[in-house]
């Protein structure tokens, strides 16, 4: 059992607080996701679990011992770092076979586990080499290979494919995500990028500023972010945002954005009182493009700015009355900049934050 | 093309080739014409001497007839036949003739066979065909010659010693080879070198390491350790001349005072032959160092934190990492740091020439004080050119295998 418990953890650096207070539960082989802009202190917390940063308050368990003041080799724990921090001057057997030497295992245990790990990384034919000979995929999984040798109970990775090629980023994804279905290890990931978050984990911990946002799964992120940073953080192309103002009670509420328009709000939980200042979220696939109004679309007159095409489908960015706006729509061959166009806002897939404390209603 | 060649030929090339060819010249200061002699300058043998020791005396089967022979040295006699044109003299001893020399004067062949049996020491060691009788000289072994030329050096070296010894062949001459002293120098040369350059890494690791860790003071510190590097040699030598002077030298005064000495065995760091190297090497490491821990210091910053991160998730202490990753991984750099250096050690001239001008007894004159000594002291142009040329096959060698080393690790 490979517990992770982060009970109140904080990182200060003289006044300035790297990690202000976070509390999470990785439950034991699950695959959880840190992610968050430069500076949200996402990879401070990842090195405070390795046991590389010093903690300043709090607590942290695996497995449900206590490890905040262990060394990190006691922590039970295998890391792979962003540029893989390989050992130049060992073969690829060293490099993997490094740790459990030092551990005093016996020659054919280890030769076992690294020929295990090299199996499933397909580094078999690689193991004589230097890592300088060795391509930057080829490095990446032998660092994911010295750390599964060590069977710990937690692997930690830090942003493992930012020095990869978009392709081989695409293709280690998928090798990861298989690598944790056949481990049996607890897995946490520190990522920026939010498509590897969305795609990878079990979970996904979105942080900002030293603090966690929401812990949830991807799809309850996507769908109900629970404030407006997380709403603009998850997804491609982000969320459109508008100011608004709350207007009238219970089922004939609605939100006024700027212009003039005027949004009726569907789901009358919202107690807000009359006159709230609010922020308007929608995402760009819940805007469409020509077609009929009805109870919850609402026909909103725009004129075209620019189109990005991507295939079959493109990102068009629009001006309404409210503001900029972009919408991705199916490609439609007569999009032309300056054109006048109808946008229908789907007002049932809407989110409304309050503009003060940015969390959601 | 022609101006770089030009510039090559002139400034590069021209003082190098000047050494070249003043030591194939006899010049000499005062001399008005200067003669090509050739390679003379380098070697040329006048005469070879033999020195003999351990002459085998007989091989006999069991320990204690060779107890017997030595015992019986006492009442043994010489015998003198001539033999040819030669004279042959043999000891007479416990029943045996066995004929030991043979020379072409009589006085010479029993003088010489007389040394060996009453002046030397005659013992026992176990050998293969039995127990071998040697006579081994303590200090004056047998002396033959000198000799014009090697054709009579091979005639007597094949008729003289008629039982086994162990001869060794001295030449004389007017080579800089043939010269003791640059024998000595050359000599001093490495341990001069060797010596610095071992306790300028023994102090100037542990001193990277040091300025590596992350203190307050490490940016002044890191300033000031370069001090004893940028100070000209000429003034900080005569600190040292002060530090290590004979009469008022301040680690003599702090002996002293301390009480680890007493006032009368105070050292004379520059006069006494035993210190003197050490005095000259001190100086010289403390000059160095410096260079070897910046040098090593910049291999240390270019070791990714992560690595060493990594090696402590690894489960790596202190020890381990210096050993496994921080000393494979700086080892280039150090190597090339140890070439520049033994470079610099190789061909000092300042330091030893303001320490010590190579004395006491030439016992720290080196091969660059030594060429100057000769070359310009004296006045022997040639041989003074000789002298210095040497010491540019034995660097390359050195250079060599730094650089064989080198390539073999990347």
């Amino acid at each position: 059992m490979a517990e992770v418990v982060l009970t109140g953890v904080e990182k200060r650096f003289g006044d300035v607080a790297a990690v202000a207070g976070v509390d999470l539960t990785v439950r034991d082989r699950e695959f959880v996701i840190l992610v968050g802009p430069s500076g949200c202190g996402k990879t401070t917390t990842l090195r405070m679990i390795a046991g590389l940063e010093d903690v300043t308050g709090g607590d942290i368990s695996i497995g449900g011992r206590s490890v905040t003041h262990l060394p990190p080799k006691d922590r039970d724990i295998a890391m792979v770092f962003q540029s893989y921090a390989l050992y130049p001057h060992m073969t690829v057997y060293r490099n993997m076979a490094f740790s459990l030497q030092l551990r005093g295992m016996r020659k054919a245990e280890i030769d076992r586990r690294v020929k295990e790990a090299a199996a499933i990384l397909g580094l078999s034919d690689l193991l004589q080499r230097k890592p300088r000979a060795l391509s930057g995929g080829q490095r990446q999984r032998v660092a994911v290979g010295a750390a599964l040798c060590r069977q710990a109970g937690v692997l930690l990775f830090d942003e493992p494919l930012s020095n990869l090629d978009a392709k081989l980023r695409v293709h280690m994804r998928t090798e990861l995500k298989r690598l944790h279905q056949s481990v049996k290890s607890t897995m946490i990931y520190v990522t920026h990028d939010q498509v590897e978050a969305m795609t990878m984990g079990d979970r996904i911990v979105i942080m900002d500023k030293g603090k966690i946002c929401q812990v949830a799964t991807p799809l309850e992120a996507y769908r109900s972010p629970a404030n407006r940073f997380v709403a603009g953080f998850i997804g491609t192309p982000p969320m459109n945002f508008f100011d608004g103002e709350l207007r009238g009670e219970g089922a004939g509420l609605s939100v006024v954005l700027g212009g003039g328009v005027v949004l009726p709000v569907p789901r009358p939980r919202i107690t807000g009182s009359s006159g709230r200042a609010v922020v308007v979220g929608i995402r760009p696939e819940h805007i469409r493009l020509g077609g009929q109004g009805n109870g919850t679309r609402v026909k909103v007159p725009a004129v075209i700015d620019v189109v990005e095409p991507l295939g079959h489908e493109a990102i068009v960015t629009a001006r309404c009355d409210a503001g900029l706006l972009q919408i991705e729509t199916e490609l439609h061959g007569e999009l032309k900049p300056r054109q006048p166009v109808e946008l229908f806002f789907d007002t049932a897939q809407m989110h409304l934050f309050d503009r003060q404390t940015e969390l959601a209603l | 093309m022609l101006p770089a060649v030009l510039y090559l030929t002139v400034f590069i090339a021209y003082p190098f080739l000047m050494a070249i060819w003043l030591g194939l010249t006899d010049a000499e200061a005062g001399h008005l014409k200067w003669n090509f002699v050739g390679l003379d300058n380098y070697s040329k043998v006048v005469s070879y001497e033999v020195r003999a020791n351990d002459f085998v005396v007989a091989t006999v089967p069991t320990r204690a007839e060779a107890d017997a022979l030595v015992q019986a040295r006492g009442s043994a006699k010489l015998e003198t036949t001539p033999e040819g044109p030669l004279f042959r003299t043999s000891v007479a001893i416990a029943g045996r003739t066995i004929p030991l020399i043979a020379m072409d004067s009589v006085s010479d062949a029993e003088f010489q066979a007389d040394t060996v049996l009453n002046e030397f020491q005659w013992q026992v060691s176990p050998g293969k065909g039995g127990f071998a009788v040697v006579a081994h000289a303590k200090d004056e072994s047998i002396r033959l010659g000198p000799f014009p030329n090697r054709a009579a050096l091979k005639r007597a070296l094949e008729s003289t010693f008629l039982v086994k010894t162990d001869t060794q062949i001295r030449t004389n001459g007017t080579g800089v080879v043939q010269d003791p002293n640059f024998r000595l120098a050359v000599v001093n040369t490495f341990k001069y070198t060797f010596g610095t350059e071992i306790l300028k890494l023994m102090i100037g690791v542990p001193c990277a390491l040091l300025l590596n860790r992350k203190f307050g003071a490490r940016r002044l510190l890191r300033g000031l350790v370069v001090i004893p590097w940028v100070i000209p040699i000429a003034i900080s030598a005569q600190a040292w001349l002060w530090i290590l002077d004979s009469t008022y030298s301040v680690i003599n005064w702090c002996l002293v005072h301390w009480g680890i000495v007493s006032p009368a065995n105070i050292v004379n760091f520059r006069g006494d032959p035993q210190w003197a190297m050490f005095s000259v090497v001190l100086v010289n490491v403390w000059r160095g160092f410096p260079f070897t821990a910046i040098v090593i210091l910049a291999g240390l910053t270019a070791i990714p934190d992560e690595i060493l991160e990594r090696a402590r998730l690894d489960g790596a202490n202190a020890f381990q990492r210096f050993l496994y990753i921080i000393s494979p991984m700086v080892r280039p750099i150090l190597m090339v740091s140890l070439l520049f250096s033994v470079i610099f050690s190789f061909t000092d001239f300042n330091t030893i020439w303001i320490i010590t001008k190579g004395g006491p007894f030439d016992q720290t004159q080196v091969l660059s004080t030594y060429a100057y000594q000769l070359g310009v002291n004296a006045g022997y142009l040639g041989k003074g050119a000789a002298t210095s040329l040497f010491m540019f096959p034995l660097m390359a060698l050195m250079v060599f295998l730094i650089l064989r080393f080198l390539r073999k690790e990347a």
